[in-house]
């Protein structure tokens, strides 16, 4: 019963991916494009050479974490929307350690990761609270959430960690300092990837872990499901959802770190990362499992370092690359348009093979009689 | 079910067959390669992007060169440097990058693709804490005196109203941006002494927006500043400027006397109103096209002055106002015109740093 379960989800996940990619093709095909070429080329641009690879599992990485952070929000019935904001402050805790502490580097990673972890988390504890204490509701805290964080780091980044001339973003990150670390640069010819990679699987292992091993991840699963059976019970409400909360911000801010001291190096002000809301894509395509998001994520990372290839290489402008991604993403946000599609798909079948049983029994029954 | 199962594998076989097509595509003459990258902001900002890639644009319309340019989705160094990989492996090898942000960006790519060409536009190649100044044989880079430019501005629109209160609205507070400012100023206080014009300029009628994207706020900062009686308005800020222009195209709709002075790129057309008129007084240009259009040229001639840090003003005609201002007199302009000799003369000197008396 399970496993039927799990490639109905695959199935939905792979018609919004083709649904995307085909209404991407029309596009194309509609501004003169050739539509094959142009997914050539956004393919390869994405997968060419190791060091390609390499930017999009740098991409993917960012992508996993917010993902997650997202799907588990989900798990327990909350939309964490503030992917971004959360991001924004783990980043920063992170660029502060990166730029203030100084420790060998099996002791500064654990430090700067829980820096990321407690940024992250404080930024999506407030919105955990306000829901189980006032009823707030997540989407609207969590959203205001990001605009604080946005403004803070907006005065922040220039008061405390201007670069030499640049109002506009921190001053950059010391490699040695950075998550990059050079075999990996090594192994994939220069790009962005960084150690973020492991923190992203390990997550994902562990998040695997709580949800589908511990009385916490059934007691946040059986809040999100139905919060007043779950009362009824006895699960605590309040607590689940601000652990929740907490643990998604958390996440969140592990994606941040990735992304300000592995990819980018340094924090620009007036920016709030996009990351954040194509984690709720990554999340919805990947059906809110942790093993979904993980190729969810490596497939959103693909088209987003894919596209400027293929705007390098064909004719198609790089608005409609955008254009492109989300399509996908809508197609991938109707998802339970595809869940029904596929549920009387295989209702039919049963049906048909049940009237062929059904038939087969009364033949057999005939044939006997 | 079948039958979908049967399109799906039609579809996917074409696809493959177009997929292992598509690979040999591409021949005929060929003609030089040139990719550019866009800054924050759109290819059509009516400012830096479009300017360059107009120069690019001209190369192409007279069929020297083939040109492509790529949006980077996001401003850091490694959404830059990605997109200069991704117009490398493509075949481009001679790119132009509007911006100073670009900086940092090409100081890693001269030495990543040797075998490409760079060119910066208002700025040259440097380490990221600027410890490290180092330009490679293969990249020119651009300034622009842009106090120059504003100075003209400044003399040409307050020539122009004569008397009034001026005001000066800028995007982030760089070098490029702050020189225009301090130009602006020193143009004022010239036309003030020299030609008897009365324009004040207030401290606080001097704003910097700190971003070149957020229209809003530009036309919420125009419409304090006109509410505090300010004329004429210096926009040296891309989108922020935008929402400027639409502010003073709003009043001066309803009948109101507002000016705005362009930058960068002759903005006369952006700022036409019902009826026809402009609000554009006149432009604070850097002849972006020229630049990018004569780098490609040189580079075709086999004279890239590769390693150089090239500086245009006055003297080389690398900045000025319009050759056309509908909004000026001819007395005006002719005046205008006479300060650019100088200016190319050296007879009058404009300073790029805040000397005494100068606002922000």
């Amino acid at each position: 019963m399970k496993i039927k379960f799990k490639s109905n989800t695959f199935l939905i996940a792979v018609s919004a991916v083709i649904l995307g990619l085909v209404a991407g093709a029309i596009l194309m095909a509609s501004i003169g494009s050739n539509p094959f070429e142009g997914f050539y080329y956004l393919f390869r641009g994405g997968l060419m050479n190791v060091e390609r690879i390499g930017n999009t599992i740098a991409t993917a990485i960012t992508l996993m974490l917010v993902g997650l952070s997202v799907a588990f929000a989900f798990k327990t019935g909350l939309f964490n929307i503030g992917a971004a904001g959360q991001m924004l402050v783990g980043g920063l805790c992170a660029t502060l350690v990166a730029h203030y502490v100084f420790l060998p580097r099996p002791l500064y990673l654990i430090v700067i990761i829980a820096a990321a972890l407690l940024g992250g988390g404080l930024w999506g504890v407030i919105p955990g609270l306000l829901k189980a204490k006032f009823n707030v509701h997540e989407v609207v805290a969590t959203i205001m959430m990001n605009w604080i964080a946005y403004w803070s780091i907006y005065y922040f980044v220039p008061a405390y960690l201007k670069g030499p001339s640049l109002e506009t973003e921190s001053k950059s990150i010391a490699i040695s300092q950075s998550l990059r670390s050079p075999w990996l640069t090594e192994i994939f010819g220069g790009g962005y990837i960084n150690l973020g990679i492991f923190v992203a699987i390990l997550a994902i292992i562990l998040i695997k872990f709580i949800l589908d091993k511990t009385t916490l991840g059934f007691e946040l699963k059986a809040v999100g499901s139905n919060r007043f059976c779950a009362e009824y019970a006895g699960v605590k409400v309040n607590r689940n959802v601000i652990i929740s909360m907490m643990i998604a911000g958390g996440l969140a801010g592990l994606a941040g770190m990735t992304y300000y001291t592995g990819y980018s190096r340094n924090i620009q002000i007036g920016v709030m990362p996009s990351m954040g809301f194509d984690g709720i894509a990554v999340a919805l395509l990947g059906a809110s499992s942790p093993i979904g998001v993980f190729f969810s994520a490596l497939f959103f990372g693909m088209l987003q370092s894919g596209k400027g290839f293929m705007n390098a290489m064909t004719e198609v402008p790089p608005e409609i690359a955008d254009t492109i991604i989300a399509t996908i993403i809508y197609f991938t946000a109707t998802s339970v348009l595809f869940k029904k599609f596929w549920d009387s798909v295989g209702k039919r079948i049963r049906t048909k093979r049940k009237d062929r049983a059904d038939k087969a029994v009364a033949q057999e029954g005939k044939d006997n009689g | 079910m079948k039958k979908f199962a049967v399109v799906l594998c039609v579809l996917l076989m074409l696809g493959s067959m177009a997929f292992a097509q598509g690979q040999t595509a591409t021949a005929g003459k060929q003609l030089l390669k040139v990719g550019m990258v866009t800054d924050a902001g759109t290819i059509d900002d009516k400012s830096f992007n479009q300017g360059t890639w107009e120069g690019i644009l001209k190369a192409q319309k007279e069929g020297l060169v083939e040109a492509k340019y790529l949006k980077p989705s996001g401003s850091t160094e490694a959404d830059y440097l990605k997109e200069i990989g991704n117009l490398y492996d493509a075949g481009y090898r001679f790119i132009i990058c509007p911006g100073f942000k670009f900086e940092t960006t090409i100081f890693e790519a001269q030495d990543k693709y040797p075998a490409a060409k760079f060119v910066i536009l208002d700025g040259e190649p440097h380490s990221a804490d600027y410890s490290v100044f180092r330009i490679e044989k293969n990249v020119v880079g651009v300034y622009y005196a842009e106090q120059e430019s504003g100075f003209l501005a400044g003399v040409a629109a307050a020539l122009q109203v004569k008397t009034g209160e001026f005001g000066f609205i800028g995007g982030m507070e760089i070098p490029a941006v702050q020189k225009f400012n301090w130009g602006w100023q020193q143009g004022i206080k010239y036309a003030n002494e020299k030609h008897g014009t009365k324009i004040t300029i207030k401290a606080e009628n001097v704003i910097y927006q700190g971003s070149f994207d957020n229209v809003a706020a530009g036309q919420q900062i125009a419409a304090s500043m006109y509410d505090k009686g300010v004329n004429v308005i210096f926009a040296a800020a891309g989108g922020v400027g935008v929402g400027a222009i639409n502010e003073a195209k709003a009043r001066a709709t309803a009948g109101k006397n507002v000016w705005i002075v362009g930058v960068d790129v002759d903005q006369y057309n952006d700022g036409v109103i019902p009826g026809g008129k402009s609000i554009i007084l006149t432009s604070a240009m850097k002849y972006l096209d020229r630049a990018s259009y004569d780098m490609i040229k040189h580079e075709l001639a086999g004279t890239f002055p590769g390693g150089t840090v090239l500086r245009l003003n006055a003297q080389n005609d690398g900045i000025g106002i319009p050759v056309t201002n509908p909004n000026l007199s001819a007395d005006v302009s002719a005046k205008v015109a006479e300060v650019f000799n100088m200016l190319k003369t050296g007879a009058v000197k404009v300073a790029d740093t805040q000397v005494a008396g100068l606002f922000k």
